[in-house]
């Protein structure tokens, strides 16, 4: 579209499924237009991309698939801005700009040979499909894995029937998936919020990455919940969103914390350790 | 570091010969009381002693509005639109302003270089100039106000003329192609140099340094300061405008008439506005005005670690042009110091 030396040029990308995951969420696989870029382009767990709609703007959104599958990625995109309202209304064979991805990501490479705890509050389970699905991915790389989804209603958990129809798989691979809500009288499985459920996981609190996201109020009784059974502070991630509008560290609008430790979310986030978010007033 | 002298009657010709190299932008006085940097057609109108512009130098690199790409609806292509850049010299630039580009460099020109910032930072000669503190300066408290970099020829001034500092390779050729308004630099001028120097030192309100303030602010961010000062505050963006490091901007996309193009822009943004914390879903960061006032304290006090100097680099322009009387320096003052003191406490 522009020159390849233009930070802000965007990429085609066909859209190529829609999946209705809840009432406001869809979750949209797409693929590369350009061969090259389809063949190059790759990226961390727990990074984003911006999307765009030529004449209605540009969004950031976190990428929620593998990156096993190259040339293709997915999004899970919740309806609640006019660009994501016109996002939704895109058929397969439509096409987005899409430029990144950006961010730091998760470092999951740290977590090879140890187990992983995913901890999903209300839309938290979007980036964390990423790490998880990495993990499933690569089996043999990591421990025990353990990933718990949660919501308010039962129609609100997020990939709840992809993980669902994961149980078989799961039981043989050491997997464990928790899904719980805190306010579903006709839910039929587990009630609580999470932190309540993370004694049944099956990773050792010794030896385990913990990646935690949800809304802000939710991490302190979470990291509280954690500490407390065992796991190591400094193996815990969250990750955090803001309003990105350039995600290359320049527009400003993500920038967060206190005088002594000021951020762009874009680039030195969105992922940040437990100890940078408890010495930093404003992060989450 | 190379060092040259322009002798007071060498200034105009050396100020013409500039139009050389592009484009000349200068400190001008636009009012009885204000000054800005301007396309300078006649040389004689270039001011050298002024305090401070109502414009910051950011424009001629961030311009306050500027188009990004151009679109085609029905393709959904983005055309990139870069305009066009001409060379242009920048001259008359205080200390305080070439750190603020070199942080903006820092920021725009990193692993992601933002290439309508770069292209601008490559066509603009940078010629700085000395001055004297006024009431508002606290640049040698920043450790700001004098420069090592950032800048082609720096001219310190001497009471027969300019000791001229040449900061780049750039700079070199300019002197190069122009030495017959050159003479090498005397004993005299060496201690006329050093006179200027104490005297700029001397004037300053306050001495030493606010490297600790950033732990002050962030342990008094529930002082009831806050509460008093933000509730003064208009909430118009003054100081974010005016400020030489304020660099946030929003993206817009706007289409033609026809609704089959369009282009996108980008434009001077505020942290002192509701909008600019607000993410899809309402939720909003920066709530309340509170929360956006101490935003900008935070903002500006942090530290930029790569020059090991905070994003504000003392040029009172803050203070100087808000409406509301907000006084940064007095506050910061405060914050350093203890509340009980009064204004400036000591």
């Amino acid at each position: 579209m522009g020159s390849d030396d233009n930070v802000y040029n965007l990429y085609k990308c066909r859209l190529l499924r829609v999946y209705d995951l809840t009432e406001e969420e869809k979750l949209f696989l797409l693929r590369f237009e350009d061969s090259e870029i389809a063949e190059s382009w790759t990226f961390i767990p727990g990074q984003f991309v911006q999307v765009a709609l030529p004449g209605i703007g540009e969004v950031p959104i976190s990428i929620c698939s593998s990156p096993v599958h190259r040339g293709f990625f997915e999004m899970c995109i919740k309806k609640v801005g006019k660009v994501t309202e016109m996002i939704h209304k895109l058929k397969p064979g439509d096409f987005v700009g899409v430029r990144g991805p950006y961010g730091n990501g998760f470092p999951v490479q740290d977590f090879e040979n140890s187990d992983i705890l995913l901890i999903a509050a209300g839309l938290g389970m979007a980036p964390l499909r990423s790490v998880f699905m990495h993990a499933v991915d690569n089996r043999w790389k990591f421990g025990n894995i353990t990933a718990i989804n949660s919501a308010r209603y039962g129609n609100n958990l997020l990939f709840r029937k992809e993980l669902d129809a994961m149980q078989d798989i799961a039981g043989a691979e050491n997997i464990r998936i928790i899904q719980t809500v805190t306010r579903d009288p006709e839910w039929p499985g587990r009630i609580g919020r999470a932190q309540e459920h993370i004694k049944d996981a099956n990773t050792d609190p010794g030896n385990s990455y913990v990646v935690v996201c949800g809304p802000p109020a939710c991490y302190q009784s979470i990291f509280d919940k954690l500490i407390e059974t065992g796991y190591d502070p400094k193996k815990i991630y969250v990750t955090l969103e803001r309003r990105m509008k350039c995600g290359v560290g320049k527009c400003g609008h993500c920038i967060a914390g206190s005088s002594t430790f000021l951020k762009y979310i874009c680039i030195d986030g969105p992922v940040f350790g437990y100890y940078d978010i408890i010495s930093t007033p404003n992060l989450i | 570091m190379r060092y040259l002298k322009l002798a007071t009657p060498n200034v105009s010709a050396f100020l013409d010969r500039l139009s050389n190299y592009g484009d000349l932008y200068a400190p001008t006085k636009i009012s009885e009381k204000f000054y800005d940097f301007r396309r300078i057609e006649d040389v004689d109108k270039v001011e050298f002693n002024y305090n401070r512009t109502v414009t910051p130098e950011k424009k001629y690199f961030i311009p306050p509005k500027q188009d990004m790409f151009e679109f085609d609806m029905e393709e959904g292509d983005y055309i990139e639109k870069m305009g066009e850049i001409k060379p242009f010299v920048l001259f008359g630039l205080h200390a305080c302003s070439i750190v603020a580009l070199r942080i903006l460099d820092g920021i725009y020109l990193d692993k992601y270089p933002d290439k309508y910032y770069g292209m601008r930072r490559e066509a603009g000669i940078i010629i700085g100039i000395s001055c004297l503190p006024d009431e508002y300066c606290f640049c040698n408290l920043r450790r700001t106000d004098f420069v090592d970099v950032g800048f082609d020829l720096f001219l310190h001034e001497l009471p027969d003329g300019y000791l001229i500092r040449v900061g780049s390779e750039r700079g070199h050729k300019v002197v190069d192609e122009n030495l017959d308004l050159f003479v090498d630099v005397n004993d005299e001028d060496i201690e006329n140099f050093k006179k200027f120097e104490k005297k700029r030192h001397e004037m300053f309100k306050y001495k030493g340094s606010f490297d600790n303030l950033r732990y002050m602010l962030e342990l008094t961010e529930n002082s009831s300061l806050w509460v008093e000062e933000s509730e003064k505050c208009l909430g118009c963006g003054n100081c974010t405008m005016t400020c030489p490091t304020c660099r946030c901007y929003d993206v817009k996309d706007i289409p033609d008439i026809d609704g089959k193009h369009g282009k996108r822009i980008r434009f001077w943004d505020s942290c002192q506005f509701r909008s600019h914390g607000l993410v899809a879903g309402g939720h909003n960061f920066r709530e309340t005005k509170k929360d956006r006032f101490i935003n900008r304290y935070v903002c500006k006090n942090a530290y930029y670690y790569p020059l090991g100097t905070s994003y504000c680099v003392g040029c009172g322009n803050c203070t100087y042009f808000c409406p509301a009387d907000i006084d940064f320096l007095d506050i910061l003052m405060k914050i350093r110091d203890s509340s009980e003191e009064g204004k400036h406490g000591q």
